[in-house]
């Protein structure tokens, strides 16, 4: 799995990475904002679409269709189910599906955008809306940290069913969760720091010369059709409802 | 020129804010529990901590702590959180960073008191529970999650509520600050990592 990958695998990025950030924003607002009836419905709809859509576009036909039926059974959960049951029944309903349904779209777009964006894309971009490098190298910094976590506590809990550490049952408890699995995964991030800064000499991002760069980062006919779409979107969200 | 931030420290920031985000996130969900809900957030600050002072010890400079706080900032807001999580992010983040520099940047317990001020930038993750935004965003609530939800959480989030918010999620911060330091001192300090 490549995350924010410094090539492109054989398909063009299709959206600027600011129209992804805007998309983003806008998904979560509409998604955390809005009910379950008339166009509040239809607005989720189209907002959950997105990522569905996207994710074909850029040939990643597995991601999408697990994305599509884990949409389908949330909102049949939350449109059929939820208004039609009454009391415990409800309340342990909402407490299963409500932590997914809530994050789950928004999650969704985020995980394209970590996907379909090179570092490289993703700086040029921050350079062109003249944000500052005090902001820029730790975001984009950031955002390639995310999968890199995921697969160090992977490993983590793989070497320690290895050596038959298990931390379920009366062995468990959060303190010593905690010490297993969070503290080697600070080691690792302290090492890879270090790893980042000494690559990033390398490159010369100390060098103190403008950046230079051969990647595509335009606004095309696509990008303005979304920002469109979403500026459409926060304007029913802030001042129609 | 050595009070300048370089791009090692840019670096480091970057990967502590994605590591203490994470730890936050995953606090967050136990929080879809009504009752947990009040808690929350102070244990979002409790287990935050413990990465945040690690990082601490990477942080000898003004501006790094602000910085850490402007990108939690900006992740709340890409999480579709009201606007004013914005200014709050930023000052939790300027406050700890003045509050630090005051102190040298070398005291333990000092910083300890620093992660508690950090810590409430959490306020604007719980923003939409309370204020102005506190009818809209239940009622949003209310078709979806069913009645019975809805008024646990009117019940457990008068406006009073958020202050008391405040003040917990200091005490977590400041807890965490405390379990933070033993645990780098008992696997860190002994292995020269910090």
């Amino acid at each position: 799995m490549q995350f924010f990958q410094y090539g492109n695998e054989g398909y063009k990025s299709v959206l600027d990475p600011r129209t992804k950030l805007l998309l983003l924003i806008v998904i979560n607002v509409v998604i955390i904002g809005t009910g379950f009836t008339g166009t509040d419905f239809l607005l989720r709809i189209v907002c959950a679409a997105i990522p569905l859509i996207l994710f074909l576009i850029i040939r990643r036909t597995r991601t999408a269709l697990l994305y599509g039926l884990v949409c389908l059974a949330m909102f049949f959960g939350e449109a059929v189910l939820i208004p039609h049951t009454r009391g415990v029944l409800n309340l342990l309903i909402v407490i299963t599906l409500g932590p997914f349904s809530r994050i789950l779209v928004g999650y969704a777009f985020a995980y394209y955008m970590m996907c379909s964006t090179t570092v490289s894309e993703f700086v040029t971009a921050m350079k062109r809306m003249h944000v500052p490098d005090q902001i820029s190298i730790p975001l984009s910094v950031m955002f390639r940290f995310f999968p890199t976590l995921a697969e160090e506590s992977r490993a983590i809990r793989d070497a320690m069913r290895l050596r038959g550490i298990r931390l379920r049952g009366k062995n468990g408890g959060v303190m010593k969760q905690i010490e297993y699995e969070v503290v080697p995964l600070m080691m690792s991030t302290l090492r890879i720091g270090d790893e980042l800064s000494a690559a990033s000499l390398t490159k010369g991002l100390n060098a103190g010369k403008p950046r230079t760069h051969i990647c595509h980062v335009k606004m095309e006919l696509w990008d303005w059709a979304l920002v469109l779409l979403s500026l459409g979107f926060l304007f029913y969200m802030l001042v129609l409802r | 020129m050595e009070n300048k931030l370089n791009t090692k420290d840019l670096i480091s920031i970057g990967i502590f804010t994605a590591l203490y985000f994470v730890v936050v996130m995953i606090v967050a969900f136990v929080g879809y529990v009504p009752i947990l809900m009040v808690i929350m957030p102070a244990l979002c600050a409790l287990f935050g901590a413990i990465p945040f002072m690690l990082f601490l010890t990477r942080t000898k400079k003004f501006g790094m702590v602000t910085i850490m706080g402007v990108l939690l900032a900006l992740l709340t807001f890409l999480m579709g959180r009201p606007w004013p999580c914005l200014p709050i992010g930023i000052a939790a983040g300027l406050l700890a960073d003045l509050y630090l520099k005051g102190t040298g940047y070398n005291s333990v317990k000092k910083s300890t008191f620093g992660c508690g001020i950090f810590s409430l930038w959490l306020l604007g993750m719980a923003l939409p529970l309370f204020f102005g935004y506190h009818d809209a965003y239940l009622q949003s609530l209310r078709s979806g999650y069913g009645d019975a939800y809805v008024e646990t959480l009117t019940r457990l989030t008068p406006d009073w509520m958020f202050w008391v918010l405040a003040v917990t999620i200091f005490v977590g911060g400041l807890l965490g600050g405390l379990v933070g330091t033993k645990i780098l001192k008992k696997h860190f300090v002994k292995a020269g990592m910090a």
